[in-house]
């Protein structure tokens, strides 16, 4: 009878990785309907607020969407969170007087009170550096430049439901007005951002399980939004014939970009993850029955030889139907596959601008690949590099990796934090993705030096390349495989799992 | 054409504009400066500012009165067939008014007011004129049958129509062929092609019951709309965006008028006025995209109907005739030492 029941809930959890994996990744937005009557409790700054404000608006704009709004001032105490499902954090709450309340709060957070992410861990804490807040009095250069933002990320909850384009919007109505960016840490998720960088996050998030830029874990969903104390009204939006025109509906979206980070915010995040290996295998085997992937790799090569063909026998353990190709076969090998693997073993000369704009899921076991295959910028040793190589890396040895996407399918449930990824320290790629790349872990130390990641099909890549199908990098070197921990298979396990996924 | 009777009764109302109520509001722009008692007991319906000849046309009743500037009348036209609802004056000079019943547009000479024409319209009563200079579009409202026509500025003739179930209020054009029409049933602004005469789509107006005053900057891009309920919104037409909402005095029989420079180059770089039941109120164009409001002054009875002479500093108000008592215009002027 046992056994029976440890069967089924084998099964189950297979049946949610492989849910969690195949789909979009990422849970979906809550239909409105389900969001009405839940409690936001809203923090303003009460009688102390700054005049004149927006709360009075955002309140009744917050019960117009269907919430049942509890105003209170930043003096709360934390236990007044009970029963509520949402917190809302307004610019005019007093940062100092809030302190870090609610930084381990449970529930999910929306916030424009700019100086207030560094208490919740969001962003660092040195103004002008981690984050700040423009305004026309203190920086009136500037307030006009946050009047344009730019959708830094394309296939975010969040950017699917506004329909964000890799372009300006109009974040705020015309006049030079105040707005905050953060910078948040590479377990989050970069949505819209100003001054051409990703680093001013006008809007940003962290999915549960994300690490904050605190080094923390989210305890739930966090948003950061651009807003200032008394521009809610003037967030943009378009009515009328000219709603009629797709380059004013695209452009005029502040109000759409409000309520959609809202919505994601008081969203169920996706279920936490658990890490389980033979679970995991036997999901990716399910995926994997009969799908087609082909492995390039450097035929006949010397070193990584045989990690190359330990690779290719696990992924036929698992299923998958492998034909192995040379680096030097042309692309239209890849036609009919279901995945390509590209192995370490490569030569990034020798592969030129092979399977780049294919419409077949990837995976770059190489980061060095990283400029061609338009992951990253084509700085090298800036936008991509390695550790551990003894003549090109200034940067020692490696084994580690430090998770910051937990929550990610990708992270094969591993927890937040370092986790042993090969038994001794050796090369380890990295590459310093766009913000549509769902980042899994960083190397050591090294917050934008991204060793897992992926991007969905459809994000912005690069060199404004559009991903043609899933990409993902994995930093296995030419000998690596054979010397990974259990915990650096089931990476590779779930990054696999991840990428065959739509 | 000219009524000796009827000029006498003006010049004795010029008379009295020697009383000047006390103007409530300091921040409020104008000050009253005369205050001119019309014959009748029937409110008048319209006034119209004819900026070339730098005349008052004042709708009362069946009649149309002439006036200048100074408040003198200068003539006053027979009664037409029946009560004038609208005044319009088209590119060619000539005064169009709008008759209700039977329903018509008559075409009369500037000044002399004498007859050149009519037209008869078939959408029912005429509530409203607009003629788009820019766009040398005329438009009649009627809010019986919830309709506008376009109509030849110079014959009358039927160019098009729509038809909005609603309960319209003021129209509003940008001068490139875009009508705008408040309309209080779904407090919105219908937004029509005048060009093909199509109900284009509706801007939203919310948090603004019954919107039924409507004016427009002679640039075309931003529409000030007055509530019921006593605010004004300035909405970014280009966007149907509404960026500023500012106090008004409220009240269901609002009417705007808007004016770049509404006293000279020195003043003001824009004003939008409201007139309604119990007060006019004044707001401020800073800047295209800032805006203040500028205090009320409280009026005696409802405004009927309001004109702005922006070249010479100057805004009438029509006021509804107390019980017993007869119709006034007052003649609000400004002391340019004072607005800045």
């Amino acid at each position: 009878m046992s056994r029976c029941v440890t069967v089924w809930r084998h099964l189950a959890w297979c049946a949610l990785l492989a849910v969690a994996a195949l789909s979009q990744a990422r849970a979906r937005l809550a239909p409105w309907p389900a969001l009405a009557g839940k409690t936001v409790l809203f923090v303003t700054g009460g009688t102390s607020a700054p005049q004149p404000n927006d709360d009075a608006l955002v309140a009744r704009h917050l019960r117009e969407l269907g919430f049942q709004v509890h105003t209170v001032d930043a003096r709360v105490s934390p236990s007044a969170t009970r029963g509520a499902a949402l917190i809302v954090i307004s610019s005019t709450a007093d940062a100092r007087v809030l302190g870090n309340k609610f930084a381990d709060s449970r529930l999910p957070i929306f916030t424009w009170n700019t100086f207030d992410y560094p208490n919740l861990g969001m962003t660092g804490p040195v103004l002008h550096r981690d984050f700040d807040v423009i305004d026309p009095v203190q920086h009136y250069a500037d307030s006009f430049s946050v009047l344009y933002g730019f959708g830094a990320n394309i296939t975010s909850e969040i950017s699917r439901a506004v329909g964000l384009r890799p372009q300006l919007f109009g974040t705020l109505y015309l006049e030079p007005e105040t707005a905050g960016w953060g910078d948040p840490g590479p377990g989050g998720t970069v949505v819209t951002d100003f001054f051409g960088s990703r680093h001013y996050a006008g809007v940003f998030t962290y999915e549960r399980e994300a690490t904050l830029a605190d080094g923390r874990t989210a305890p739930a969903r966090r948003v950061g939004f651009y807003l200032g104390s008394d521009n809610f009204h003037l967030l943009t939006a378009v009515y009328g014939p000219a709603a009629e025109d797709p380059n004013l509906r695209h452009w005029a979206i502040g109000l759409k970009l409000f309520d959609a980070a809202l919505r994601w915010a008081a969203s169920p995040p996706p279920p936490e993850s658990k890490y389980d290996p033979g679970a995991l295998d036997a999901t990716l085997r399910q995926a994997a029955r009969g799908k087609k992937l082909l492995y390039v790799e450097r035929v006949n090569g010397g070193e990584g030889r045989h990690s190359d063909a330990h690779i290719v026998a696990h992924l036929r353990r698992l299923g998958f139907k492998v034909t192995v190709a040379d680096q030097t076969a042309p692309q239209s090998i890849a036609r009919g596959m279901d995945l390509i693997i590209i192995s370490g073993t490569c030569s990034k000369w020798k592969l030129a601008n092979k399977y780049v704009d294919v419409p077949v899921p990837l995976i770059s076991l190489e980061g060095l690949l990283s400029d061609a295959l338009h992951f990253s910028g084509r700085d090298r040793y800036v936008d991509y590099g390695e550790h551990g190589e003894l003549l090109e890396s200034v940067d020692p040895p490696e084994n580690y990796l430090d998770i910051v996407g937990a929550w990610s399918p990708m992270a094969a449930g591993l927890k937040p934090g370092l986790v042993k990824f090969t038994e001794h320290p050796g090369v380890l790629k990295w590459a310093w993705p766009l913000p549509d790349a769902i980042v899994i872990a960083t190397l050591p130390n090294e917050p934008r030096e991204d060793a897992i990641f992926g991007y969905p099909k459809g994000a912005r890549m690069a060199g404004g390349f559009i991903a043609p199908a899933r990409r993902a990098l994995l930093p296995l070197d030419n000998p690596s495989y054979d010397q990974m921990t259990a915990q650096g298979k089931a990476l590779f396990d779930a990054v696999v799992l991840w990428t065959l996924g739509r | 054409m000219y009524t000796r009777g009827l000029l006498a009764t003006l010049a004795v109302g010029l008379l009295l504009s020697a009383q000047l109520p006390a103007v409530a509001g300091s921040a409020f722009p104008y000050h009253l400066v005369r205050r001119i008692a019309l014959p009748g007991t029937g409110p008048v319906h319209a006034l119209l500012f004819d900026p070339r000849t730098r005349e008052i046309y004042a709708a009362q009743g069946r009649r149309i009165a002439v006036f200048s500037l100074a408040g003198a009348p200068l003539a006053v036209r027979r009664p037409l067939a029946g009560t004038v609802s609208a005044l319009a004056r088209n590119g060619a000079g000539e005064i169009i008014a709008a008759v209700r019943s039977p329903a018509q547009l008559v075409f009369l000479s500037a000044r002399t007011l004498t007859v050149e024409h009519r037209r008869a319209l078939r959408a029912g009563p005429p509530a409203a004129l607009l003629y788009d200079r820019s766009a040398n579009m005329l438009f009649v409202e009627s809010r019986s049958s919830g309709s506008i026509e376009r109509v030849d500025p110079r014959s009358g003739q039927l160019l098009g129509r729509v038809r909005l179930d609603s309960a319209l209020g003021q129209m509003a054009g940008n001068g490139r062929g875009t009508l705008y029409v408040a309309n209080a049933a779904r407090d919105a602004l219908e937004v029509i092609d005048a060009g093909a005469m199509r109900d284009a789509g509706s801007i939203a107006l919310h948090r603004c019951p019954g919107p039924g005053a409507l004016a427009m900057d002679t640039i075309g891009r931003r529409l000030f709309v007055g509530c019921a309920s006593g605010r004004a919104l300035i909405v970014d037409a280009d966007l149907g965006f509404t960026f500023v909402r500012l106090p008004i005095a409220g009240g269901s029989k609002l009417q705007a008028a808007f004016a770049f420079h509404p006293w000279g180059a020195h003043g003001w770089k824009g004003g939008a006025f409201f007139a309604g039941s119990t007060a006019v109120s004044a707001i401020q164009m800073q800047a295209f995209v800032r805006y203040r409001d500028h205090g009320q002054l409280l009026l005696p009875t409802p405004c009927t109907a309001l004109a702005l002479a922006a070249p010479v500093g100057e805004l009438w108000l029509a006021l509804a005739p107390p019980s017993g008592g007869r119709a006034v215009l007052w003649v609000l002027g400004v002391d340019r030492s004072e607005v800045k």
